[in-house]
């Protein structure tokens, strides 16, 4: 993790106060983001927290209220086809082009950028190549899907948006896609801005993943020290010698558990130690947000004043 | 510079693809030849002259045809393919991709052309051959042929593609076009001769481009001494070249602005936000 803290180089991704309003509403109120080359960052937030509307400005879609944005050294608002021509875009939505083929579809797009991943080497990098022929129509959803992983990427992007890449697949699929995106990453690297709802694709995928809600970053992180932070206390499960369950929380669950077993002199039945995992960090900001009250770590900039967004 | 050649020869291969893909659609060739042999079909039932002519009715009725084929490809063809592919995202996704845009544009001009031209070409020459229709006599008649469908083209073809950027949907799309279209259809004179009608309604369609349209492809198909049964009395080619050439102008500084738009306001959420909505209607039956 340390070669991302790099502080001589510019990161591929920096944002200082960047704010949204539409009409009264403040969408963002001012998140500061730096995202390194190389670097698979995962975005989480739940949904109306502001996830969307802060990757389409990033990928110049949308126009900011305020704020400071570089993507790729360029201010997104300004990018030409140069800067577009090193980005690469992954959404949900896509069902574009039915009646295309697949190497076809794949091979147009290829003569839309200067230096092109080979059409055919792609196929067989995302599994497509025995639906090469095949109609876009006719795909399944998750090889819909690594297609347009694959024209995502087709340009040889430095940047790559991955807007609920896994979305609808088989676990199978997935764990390729999975394998896929730390290659583009770790071999060619190839920084990757991840949206998801999937905490586990996150916790799996991503270097560090940022905490989006109500508006603001509320932790970022590598998926440990999130974890360590919001929830400290892991829990102890076990049953009492009269059969019921019984779980406590701890900060030294390895303490309580040295504990039990003096005090038992023996096994204990149905003993399981729960480490505060990422989902239990996310409900935490989650729920923290919608309370209207700080959490108790202190990490936020700022105690929130604005009503919760109910 | 290297970047605008890409893009043309990126557009002109999306545009050649495409027309391949069409040519392959049975369901949508079936469209377009449909109208072909609808138009045929009429003209083979029908034998009178037209009133106080000795030009027979269905020339008239395939040179109406002609202008109302190269009327709907402008008009309801291509705002129904830009709405459809905004809303699959295609769109969406040619603005993320390096000369996409102008890519996209060159490829819908190439489609919309060779469409239109093959299709009236189709009529034509199946229209002569079948039910001997008509075809222009001497050079000067098929360079009216040629000016009155390229300013035809023109006058229809932006109007069409600033209608596709600001129609929300496909399926409210063709109910929003159809209508007018079709009243179009029966006022502008394009099936029976337009002095049939009532003189208010003339003027009404001598506003829109159908209406001249179809009477600078007459003066193209038709024999000389038919004009005796336009409502001037002439073709009035003047005429039609300054109503096409104000359409034209019309559409383009409607569409500029209106396609830029389009094309600024996809976005991922936008297109979700459609999807959502298209699986609802879909959902409740109406």
């Amino acid at each position: 993790m340390t070669t991302f803290g790099r502080t001589d180089v510019q990161p591929v991704i920096q944002v200082r106060d960047l704010t949204m309003a539409y009409g009264d509403v403040d969408v963002l109120r001012g998140v500061d983001l730096d995202i390194h080359r190389g670097e698979v960052f995962a975005l989480l937030g739940p949904n109306g927290a502001g996830k969307t509307t802060t990757v389409e400005i990033l990928e110049g879609f949308r126009q900011r209220s305020g704020g400071e944005v570089s993507v790729l050294a360029t201010d997104p608002e300004r990018g030409g086809d140069a800067w577009r021509a090193r980005i690469g875009l992954v959404l949900q939505s896509w069902r574009d082009h039915r009646r295309w083929r697949v190497a076809e579809l794949l091979r147009h797009f290829a003569t839309y950028y200067p230096d092109p991943r080979d059409p055919g080497e792609l196929l067989a990098l995302v599994g497509l190549t025995d639906q090469a022929g095949k109609q876009v129509d006719r795909l399944s959803g998750g090889q819909r899907r690594r297609l347009d992983v694959a024209l995502g990427i087709v340009g040889r992007p430095e940047l790559l948006f991955l807007d609920e890449p896994t979305t609808g697949f088989d676990p199978q699929a997935r764990h390729e896609f999975h394998v896929l995106v730390e290659l583009l990453a770790r071999d060619e690297g190839v920084t990757v801005l991840l949206t998801t709802h999937d905490l586990a694709e996150a916790e799996r995928l991503a270097h560090r993943i940022a905490m989006l809600v109500g508006g603001r970053i509320r932790a970022c992180g590598t998926p440990a020290e999130l974890a360590r932070r919001a929830a400290a206390q892991a829990e102890v499960r076990w049953t009492a010698d009269d059969g019921t369950p019984r779980r406590e929380r701890s900060e030294d669950p390895s303490q309580l558990v040295w504990e039990l077993h003096r005090h038992a002199a023996g096994p204990i039945a149905g003993l399981e130690v729960r480490r505060p995992t990422l989902e239990d960090t996310y409900l935490h900001m989650v729920h923290r947000e919608a309370d209207g009250t700080d959490g108790a770590d202190g990490t936020d900039r700022d105690s929130d004043e604005q009503a919760p967004a109910a | 510079m290297t970047n605008r050649t890409n893009s043309w020869r990126a557009g002109l291969q999306r545009g050649g693809i495409e027309l391949r893909h069409l040519l392959r659609n049975g369901k949508e060739m079936s469209g377009h030849l449909t109208n072909v042999v609808v138009a045929l079909l009429v003209a083979a039932y029908i034998d009178d002259d037209v009133p106080g002519t000795r030009t027979p009715m269905d020339h008239l009725i395939l040179a109406g045809f002609a202008a109302y084929l190269l009327f709907q490809i402008g008009l309801i063809s291509l705002p129904q393919i830009l709405v459809t592919e905004r809303e699959e995202g295609a769109l969406l996704r040619l603005r993320a991709t390096p000369g996409g845009i102008p890519a996209y544009l060159v490829a819908k001009c190439l489609l919309v052309v060779v469409v239109a031209v093959g299709t009236l070409a189709l009529l034509l020459f199946a229209g002569a051959l079948v039910v001997d229709g008509p075809l222009p006599h001497g050079p000067g008649a098929w360079l009216t042929l040629a000016w009155v469908t390229t300013l035809g083209l023109l006058a229809v073809v932006p109007l069409g593609a600033a209608i596709g950027a600001v129609l929300p949907n496909p399926r409210e799309a063709l109910a929003l076009i159809m209508l007018p279209t079709m009243g179009l259809l029966l006022t502008s004179g394009v099936v029976f001769p337009i002095t049939a009608l009532p003189v208010p309604v003339q003027h009404v369609a001598a506003v829109f481009p159908l209406k001249w349209m179809a009477q600078g492809l007459r003066s193209a198909l038709l024999p000389d001494s038919a004009r005796t049964a336009e409502a001037a009395g002439s073709w009035e080619l003047p005429m039609v070249a300054l109503v096409l050439t104000a359409w034209a102008a019309l559409g383009f500084l409607l569409a500029v602005p209106l396609l830029r738009r389009a094309a600024r306001r996809e976005s991922g959420s936008r297109l979700s936000a459609r999807h959502r909505k298209a699986a609802q209607s879909g959902a409740l039956p109406a």
